[in-house]
């Protein structure tokens, strides 16, 4: 489902372990600490697509374990210092950088996120809006130390891993009240997948979108001619290709290890958060007058 | 140093006897041949005295578990907590003091970022557990081409070995190397050409606190070797149109020369070739950060040669106008690192545990 | 039409004017004869955007060619050659820089006065720091068109 986000696991490769992990299942409905094991894995499932960026290239000619260690450690240390929440594309966020442009004020860009890219400190996404009927697009850097607040105001996921085609759509998809007020989902509730299918503008289009297979697209419209083209040029087999889909997946022991150590870490964060939060709830309004 | 001195005096004196020696034998058997100087001309480029062949094949002997580990023992009783016999002497760096440089590995490439809020590429070198291994002094070192003419402040030659790996892996001439040191045999050797002051006790190990955050380095390291290529990919010329009555000359360079009195390709023409693999220096490049659990040196730039996990030589700037201001550890740092902060960025560099940067009114 | 698209609200209504096919250049860079948009309030401007006439580059000035955010231009609109100023493009852009659906431009004339008196898009707020160091203390004053900008972001 996350084609930008390095694999969860090795999906077509996992077939053949599929036996084994339901063996595994069954053996663990017997036991209290397979159970705990279970939601661990359950647990890293869900890191995998709320913290993506923590997964490395997959390519092997650059990883080191080393250098990988040190970005964590840096990525971590960022998220200490500001709180960079679980996002996906097609969420709303509002982020407030500041600009050397404009001292002393921060800029505040309200808009839906279509596209989540690269992994490490490298990590971006793109914000989308249409102000003043004019249509916006801003790419920021997840770990940018001049972003001094990422805010989730709408949770939600989309049917396509990438909204680019939200550039082509009529206005009315991607256009967002600046002003809005964040929606409160009920806690420990799976993130709602918002099923909308966009109408696009009629052609020329930036790409063709008809070969993309996307789902979230209404009907658009086309001659024969075109789908029958995008029928020539699909590659259906390429997710059958065992080799590609190796290569660009980490191996799924080396993501347990690498997302239990950042969930140990982040969690402590989690923690004195929470601890935070209380503590404020009970401090005493100070007199000014 | 006076045993150093003599010992280097007798193995003067042993290498000028055996090569009497050998020059008596060759002339011994070959004394009767003709045009002897074309059958065995002296060699153009002689090695250094530390080529030499380094893997043995692997062996096929079978060994138990319990034979390995003592094996493993062995090595380790052997190359135990060799600390170096003399004390490094501590001199006041001066522009025209030449120190050694390290060997390191390019571990990646990540961004920082500065105060003002501006993004920068670094690149991530991961300094080795370089360790001394043998100095030849001025006089000492005969370099494989000699230069012509005089030359004023001779540099003596420092050899540095990192990434220490099972000596049963190298043959028995490779270990020889190491002999002296006392050091464990390691995969890769360095030479550095150093002022004679700078001359570091045999065993020493440099971190990656030789260098100061702030400073400008030099790095060498091999390119990516990409094969035979083509003139578009080796020298970006344009090759020919796609269309337009173009037959078989789309990434042909065309004409290699011209006719007449320079009728012939000239010299140093740019054609097709092997591209890469071969030994390149990033000049100028700038320390922002060190790790110094790690040894790791974040370096500005990301074209530094090499692919990620090769082996580059980190050695002080050559540019003139790139001199450290500050005296440098000379000749290199040996305080103890125990007490020195894990991290330590240039000012120009925000670190990821201070706040937001906030551009305020100047 | 170049960029059919960019003027696609302005052209809906002349919609037998628009060609099936766009030449656009891949980057979406802008170079000679790239269709523009006018969005500030100037007669010459709204006319000819109402027109389905978007103005036409004819001249970057600088040394590329390809005009970057914040560059001098001169545009061909409705028969008459007027300077602009690029205030948003469609090209991708740094990292916290705006990219716009249109390549939008501010009509100025030779003192860099503009020829309108309000922009109604929002424009970038690195052409604070842009159009500074391009203003020079005896050429044209390229800052004025800030003033007339009703948003920044």
């Amino acid at each position: 489902m996350f084609s930008t986000v390095p694999k969860p696991c090795i999906r077509s490769i996992s077939n053949r372990v599929k036996g084994l992990t339901s063996l595994y299942n069954a053996r663990s409905c017997t036991s209290h600490a397979g159970k705990r094991a279970d939601n661990m894995k359950k647990n890293m499932t869900r890191y995998r697509f709320i913290y993506p960026e923590f997964l490395p290239d997959p390519k092997i000619d650059f990883r080191n374990p080393v250098r990988e260690m040190l970005e964590r450690n840096d990525m971590i240390a960022r998220r200490h210092q500001i709180d960079i929440p679980e996002f996906y594309v097609g969420s709303i966020l509002a982020v407030e950088a500041s600009d050397p442009h404009t001292p002393g004020k921060v800029q505040r860009f309200v808009g839906i996120c279509i596209q989540r890219k690269n992994c490490g400190l490298r990590a971006n996404f793109i914000l989308r809006n249409i102000i003043d009927h004019q249509g916006v697009e801003i790419l920021y850097d997840l770990y940018d130390p001049c972003i001094q607040k990422i805010e989730v105001l709408r949770l939600e996921k989309r049917l396509d891993d990438e909204l680019l085609y939200l550039r082509d759509a009529l206005p009315e998809y991607c256009t967002f009240d600046p002003n809005m007020e964040p929606e409160i989902l009920p806690e420990d509730g799976d993130v709602p997948v918002n099923p909308i299918k966009v109408k696009l503008k009629p052609r020329p289009w930036l790409e063709r979108w008809e070969r993309k297979n996307l789902k979230g697209l209404q009907d658009l419209g086309l001659n024969e001619r075109f789908y029958e083209r995008a029928r020539a040029v699909a590659t259906p087999w390429e997710k059958y290709d065992l080799m590609k889909e190796y290569m660009r997946t980490i191996p799924e022991e080396e993501q347990n290890e690498i997302l239990g150590e950042v969930q140990s870490k982040l969690q402590k964060l989690d923690v004195t958060k929470k601890r935070q939060k209380r503590k404020r709830v009970f401090v005493k309004p100070t007199k000014l007058a | 140093m006076s045993i150093n001195f003599s010992s280097v005096v007798s193995k003067c004196c042993l290498r000028s006897l055996e090569d009497k020696f050998v020059f008596l034998s060759i002339s011994g058997n070959l004394g009767q041949i003709r045009e002897k100087h074309k059958i065995n001309p002296p060699p153009r480029l002689r090695n250094p005295t530390w080529f030499t062949k380094k893997l043995r094949a692997p062996s096929t002997e079978l060994i138990t578990h319990e034979n390995k580990d003592f094996l493993k023992e062995v090595v380790q009783d052997r190359f135990h907590d060799k600390v170096p016999h003399e004390e490094i002497t501590q001199i006041e760096w001066t522009p025209d003091l030449q120190r050694t440089g390290v060997i390191a590995r390019k571990i990646g490439i990540y961004p920082l970022w500065f105060k003002d809020g501006k993004k920068i590429t670094t690149t991530l070198l991961q300094v080795l557990d370089n360790h001394v291994i043998k100095y030849y002094a001025p006089e000492e070192f005969d370099p494989p081409r000699k230069r012509v003419g005089r030359i004023k402040n001779k540099k003596g030659c420092l050899l540095l070995g990192a990434e220490a790996q099972d000596p049963s892996t190298f043959t028995r001439e490779y270990c020889g190397l190491f002999k002296d040191s006392g050091v464990i045999p390691k995969k890769t050797l360095g030479r550095f050409f150093i002022s004679p002051n700078a001359r570091l006790p045999i065993g020493t190990l440099i971190s990656a606190m030789h260098f100061q955050v702030g400073n400008v380095v030099d790095v060498r390291g091999k390119t990516i070797d990409r094969g035979f290529q083509g003139v578009m990919k080796r020298h970006g010329f344009k090759g020919m149109p796609a269309s337009h009555g173009v037959t078989k000359t789309h990434r042909r360079g065309g004409n290699i020369g011209g006719g007449g009195e320079k009728g012939r390709v000239w010299p140093g023409t740019k054609m097709p070739g092997h591209m890469g693999n071969r030994s390149r220096v990033a000049k100028g490049l700038k320390i922002l950060r060190i790790n110094t659990k790690h040894n790791v040196l974040w370096v500005s730039g990301q074209a530094i040669p090499g692919e990620t996990n090769s082996i580059v030589y980190i050695y002080d700037t050559k540019l003139p106008l790139r001199k450290p201001e500050k005296p440098l550890p000379f000749p290199t740092f040996i305080e103890p690192t125990d007490n020195l902060p894990e991290d330590i960025y240039d000012e120009s560099i925000h670190s990821f545990v201070e706040p937001s940067i906030m551009h305020n009114e100047s | 039409m170049l960029n059919g698209k960019l003027v696609f609200n302005d052209a809906l209504k002349c919609n037998s004017m628009i060609r099936k096919f766009h030449t656009t250049n891949h980057c979406m860079e802008i170079q000679k004869l790239t269709r523009l948009r006018v969005v500030d309030n100037s007669e010459i401007g709204k006319q000819a955007m109402a027109e389905g006439k978007p103005p036409k580059c004819i001249h970057i000035y600088n040394k590329t060619g390809v005009g970057m955010i914040g560059d001098k231009v001169l545009v061909a609109i409705k028969g008459e050659k007027k300077k602009g100023i690029l205030v948003g493009l469609k090209q991708n852009q740094k990292p916290k820089v705006p990219k716009f659906d249109s390549n939008n431009v501010v009509l100025i004339d030779d003192n860099g006065t503009p020829l309108g008196t309000r922009i109604h898009v929002p424009i970038p707020t690195i052409l604070r720091t842009i159009l500074k160091e391009k203003t020079h203390t005896k050429g044209a004053d390229y800052t004025k068109i800030l003033g007339i900008a009703s948003r920044f972001i």
